[in-house]
């Protein structure tokens, strides 16, 4: 009977979250505090073992050119120089190319992919059809009895990227709720209105190879969503969501 | 500095230990060496609370990891989560040889050590947990590896160390 009396529908919601892979980049007096931090330690520091070495040598061959000191020679000096191997770890290090940041920007801005901004958490929003009209939401499913609300936000994600995807949910509570009741037209005794329950996950995974199901998907930055959703519902998620 | 001067009373004057006044504290029992292993663990109350949780973060830059545990144990103290231990876990150190090829057989050796600080925490809530969690992540720096896992007894005895002597010993006896 309490069933029968709750005129609300219930969704589970999943938010989808990818981690990001870089670091942002640095604000201006943060550039400026760590580079005044990093010369105050430069000048208050000692020498390290590899410069004292270089030092003597620096002092054995300036001797040997002012005046021919052979004893020097005679003490055994080692093969290498500290010189040379500096040469060759600045060699080593020139040939190293680090990947690019700006992976995305070269794809004019390609929502669609996962190799978009490195350094911001990427959310997933697909389009669903809800009574007349078809809107972006985050991907839900509707609750049946009988299972979690946590296991019905994990059906949504595997109805729209198919069963092999590694996310981990984060705890069983739901993150945020939206509540919003249908036009009159539509509302009856029992069906007032519908309220979805917000979970998260992390996408541990980043290649994502099996075909999507539906073709209206999108991965979007925190400050993108305003583009997409509705003003009421972007309220609410954004409530949870961390930058 | 007039308690401490040097006029004190000789045996047979009566005011002979006129300036004690260590009888009138209270007695201190003291302390033992050996520490206790095991605190209570609540694995699954009915608030569902995590018993004891070790942070453990791992890096090659002593000064990130340190910052970085310094940080987390702040944000706890704000969050009042119960801290029970930060302490550090022994660094190792690691030579790396590289063995050149071309040319004449060089060695090039790099020396690496690995620091390792852990944060004990106990009293975390199931719902609170995958929050701070996400915090933790989102402000990891780069180059540290972050680990969250339940204390257990090994974790406990990975700090001390072992006494082969007594050990043998011990094996003698039984």
């Amino acid at each position: 009977s309490a069933a029968a009396e709750r005129p609300w529908r219930l969704f589970g919601a999943m938010c989808l979250l990818r981690l990001p892979r870089i670091t942002q980049p640095l604000e201006k007096e943060e550039e400026e505090v760590a580079a005044l931090m990093e010369q105050i330690e430069l000048e208050k520091s000692h020498y390290s073992d590899h410069e004292i070495r270089k030092l003597e040598e620096e002092e054995q061959l300036r001797r040997k050119k002012e005046s021919l000191y052979d004893e020097d020679e005679a003490r055994g000096q080692t093969v290498i120089m500290a010189q040379d191997l500096e040469e060759k770890w600045e060699q080593k290090f020139l040939r190293f190319k680090a990947a690019p940041r700006i992976t995305d920007a070269d794809k004019s801005n390609d929502r669609t992919s996962l190799n978009r901004k490195l350094d911001s958490n990427l959310m997933l929003l697909v389009k669903q059809k809800i009574g007349n009209q078809e809107l972006w939401l985050l991907p839900q499913a509707e609750w049946q009895p009988g299972e979690t609300l946590r296991s019905t936000a994990e059906r949504a994600m595997a109805t729209f990227l198919g069963d092999h995807i590694q996310a981990k949910v984060l705890g069983n509570a739901p993150y945020g709720i939206y509540k919003y009741k249908f036009p009159r037209a539509i509302r009856t005794e029992n069906n007032v209105g519908a309220k979805v329950f917000f979970f998260k996950a992390y996408l541990q995974n980043s290649d994502l190879s099996q075909a999507e199901l539906k073709a209206d998907y999108l991965w979007v930055t925190k400050k993108e969503l305003g583009d997409y959703l509705k003003s009421e519902y972007l309220k609410k998620v954004n409530r949870f969501l961390l930058d | 500095d007039a308690l401490l001067g040097c006029h004190r009373s000789y045996r047979s004057r009566p005011t002979h230990g006129i300036g004690k006044f260590k009888y009138l504290l209270p007695k201190e029992v003291p302390k033992r060496r050996k520490e206790k292993v095991q605190m209570k663990e609540i694995s699954e109350g009915t608030e569902y609370q995590y018993g004891d949780i070790n942070i453990q973060m791992t890096s090659y830059d002593v000064c990130l990891v340190e910052h970085f545990a310094q940080y987390v144990h702040r944000l706890c103290n704000r969050l009042s989560i119960r801290v029970n231990e930060s302490y550090a876990m022994p660094t190792k150190t690691n030579e790396v040889l590289f063995l050149e090829e071309r040319g004449s057989k060089m060695q090039l050796d790099a020396v690496l050590t690995t620091h390792q600080r852990v944060i004990q925490i106990r009293g975390l809530s199931s719902t609170f947990a995958p929050i701070l969690l996400e915090i933790i992540q989102s402000n990891q720096p780069e180059g540290v590896h972050l680990l969250m896992k339940q204390h257990t007894e090994a974790d406990f005895k990975s700090r001390l160390k072992s006494r082969p002597e007594l050990e043998e010993l011990l094996a003698e006896m039984s």
